[in-house]
């Protein structure tokens, strides 16, 4: 889990994630989605979230196919929970501000 | 179709929360960066949430202190949640001097968030932001990074 939070932690591996999400892509189809990000650096970020569980490898002759793997993705679904749980938390702490203001007064 | 329901207490009246639900100004200290609403039924919702993810929705019903109803999605072409398309529903229940706020969004997709990446796009930016701060607040935070 740590490591697939790292892993999404930056936007280009984001990125990949996205275009691999719905359909199994060869490594140069994904690098050629990136015009200012070289192969190698690519490389790099598919093996960063192959490490993590998030995409699947799979070898077709000499090519390299990558997909996402939704089953580690569902270990995240609980941040959608987290989305409105630490937004009612920030409400949370404004509204109690706020009373406690209206009660100095 | 799916639905999440949460919930938290707050020390505060209703009259206090209440401006945070339905005022720009308040609303984006909790929740977004940019808030174009007119809270009133038919009314839009539009929100900038972590710098870059426009959601967009309409007021359905607003009982001043008590309740306010709104669509939600997400304003971006082929969204899976597109705007309006999902209901968001957030009740003030006073206990006390306390009050109890619920939330409801209601009419997600049960795939969003596991068959549609795109879907995940603005979770996971969230997600990121919180792994890379730590703290919570990223919604301004990113507004200062945009």
């Amino acid at each position: 889990m740590d490591a697939a939070l790292k892993a999404l932690a930056e936007p280009r591996r984001r990125e990949i994630l996205r275009l691999v999400w719905m359909r199994e892509l060869p490594a140069t189809d994904i690098a050629d989605h990136f015009a200012e990000v070289t192969r190698s650096a690519i490389s790099q970020h598919l093996t960063v979230l192959k490490t993590a569980g998030l995409v699947t490898e799979r070898r077709d002759g000499t090519r390299r196919l990558y997909r996402a793997d939704r089953n580690e993705m569902k270990n995240l679904r609980k941040f959608l929970d987290e989305f409105w749980t630490s937004g009612l938390e920030r409400l949370r702490d404004v509204a109690e501000a706020a009373q406690r203001d209206k009660e100095k007064r | 179709m799916a639905q999440l329901v949460r919930e938290i207490m707050i020390e505060a009246t209703p009259e206090t929360i209440w401006p945070f639900l339905t005022e720009p100004d308040s609303l984006v200290r909790w929740h977004g960066t940019v808030a174009e609403i007119d809270p009133r039924p038919g009314g839009i919702y539009r929100v900038l949430v972590a710098g870059q993810f426009q959601s967009a929705g309409a007021y359905v019903e607003v009982v001043p202190m008590e309740k306010v109803v709104f669509t939600f999605g997400w304003d971006e072409d082929d969204h899976p949640i597109p705007p309006g398309s999902t209901t968001i529903e957030i009740t003030l229940h006073p206990e006390g001097d306390k009050t109890r706020v619920r939330l409801v969004h209601s009419g997600l997709p049960a795939d969003a968030v596991d068959d549609h990446g795109r879907g995940w796009a603005h979770y996971l930016e969230r997600l990121a932001v919180r792994v890379s701060g730590g703290d919570p607040g990223p919604d301004r935070g990113s507004a200062g990074e945009a």
